[in-house]
């Protein structure tokens, strides 16, 4: 009884561990909203970033594309715009738990 | 009575070992001196606690291992399978920008991270490599990242502007994101500073919300090196995946 009692303890530890392994394996594909979740002001920092920079940076390519095409002032009013469409859809997604993924598409079948 | 606020004297770049070759300016700074550091201290907790390679690890071991199995962990979730050939990569930087952000919290030591050219550097790097590894792995196939699914023609004239356009602003967003947690933790803590030296004894005031900041510190710069390194897994996701 006492020397089998060690190996029927590694029994159910091998047992424990093929359940926590099988569980792993079925945990889904994290999409990284998880990172920060438990502080607020982290989101709201992370919104807001993700909203300016896309203006700022489309605004930025425009400005550029002007100074290269000679088309002053319409290429960067035109990119304002899609600067903030950017923004917009960036902000959803992050919101809605997509992640920051480009080209989300919904796992087929669905 | 004046109050004397210098809040961002901290980040200033000063030359240790002024150094110019051919008109370039590459002195060793401080800056440089704190990658040095968390390059040397990295390399130090690596190799040191793992040579001895105790079944039963010790302190210095299960740091180590945990957080290699962190990382490790990381990157099997998050940028799918197929993507360990750049665990090396993703741990480099994930311990690089801990390191930083943690010994920036060390009174009088110097933030690397709090310099938009070092995280723009580093998201710079991240981005450019996602997109070689997106070519090579699909070629021209990998543009398909821009056409979302299931769209009508006209809309797609819209669409792959702002998808090319969010694609084009990751490495910004990445940057900004560590940068500005850095910076603004680190003036708030010396404007605060700041305050305490000039009103006498009042001073436990701003003390005490330095210390409860301070605190917050230590978890936002752990979270940041964390949100940095998810971020890389997600985009090498995209890039080995397609969705």
């Amino acid at each position: 009884m006492s020397d089998d009692q060690p190996s029927d303890a590694l029994a159910r530890l091998a047992e424990r561990l093929d359940k926590a392994r099988a569980q792993d394996r079925e945990k889904p594909v994290g999409n990284g909203d998880n990172a920060g979740q438990q502080l607020a002001l982290g989101i709201g920092f992370r919104i807001g970033i993700e909203f300016v920079v896309a203006i700022v940076v489309a605004v930025g390519l425009g400005w550029a594309f002007d100074r290269v095409l000679g088309t002053k002032p319409f290429a960067m009013i035109a990119m304002f715009f899609l600067g903030v469409a950017t923004g917009m859809l960036n902000v959803y997604r992050a919101i809605t738990g997509q992640g920051a993924a480009v080209g989300f598409r919904r796992p087929r079948g669905k | 009575m004046a109050l004397e606020l210098h809040p961002l004297e901290q980040f200033k770049i000063e030359p240790l070992i002024p150094l110019h070759i051919g008109g370039l300016d590459v002195s060793y700074t401080n800056s440089a001196l704190f990658m040095t550091v968390a390059v040397v201290l990295i390399t130090a907790l690596l190799v040191l606690g793992t040579k001895r390679g105790a079944l039963v690890p010790g302190r210095w071991q299960s740091v180590a291992e945990m957080s290699y199995e962190f990382v490790a962990d990381m990157v099997d979730t998050n940028a799918g399978h197929g993507a360990e050939p750049y665990f090396p990569f993703v741990f480099t930087l994930f311990m690089f920008v801990l390191f930083a952000n943690f010994l920036g919290l060390i009174p009088y030591s110097f933030t690397v991270t709090s310099h938009i050219i070092v995280t723009f550097a580093l998201a710079a790097t991240v981005f450019i490599g996602v997109t070689i590894i997106g070519f090579v792995k699909h070629g021209a196939h990998f543009l398909r990242l821009f056409v979302p699914e299931g769209v009508p023609m006209v809309l797609l004239l819209l669409l792959v502007p702002i998808e090319l356009l969010s694609y084009f602003i990751r490495p910004f967003t990445l940057s900004i994101r560590l940068f500005a947690n850095m910076l603004a933790g680190h003036t708030m803590l010396a404007i605060f500073g700041g305050f305490a030296a000039s009103v006498g004894l009042l001073a436990i005031f701003p003390v005490a919300l330095d210390v409860a900041i301070l605190a917050l510190e230590v978890l936002v710069a752990a979270l940041q090196a964390y949100v940095f390194a998810i971020l890389t897994c997600l985009y090498l996701r995209d890039a080995l995946h397609l969705h």
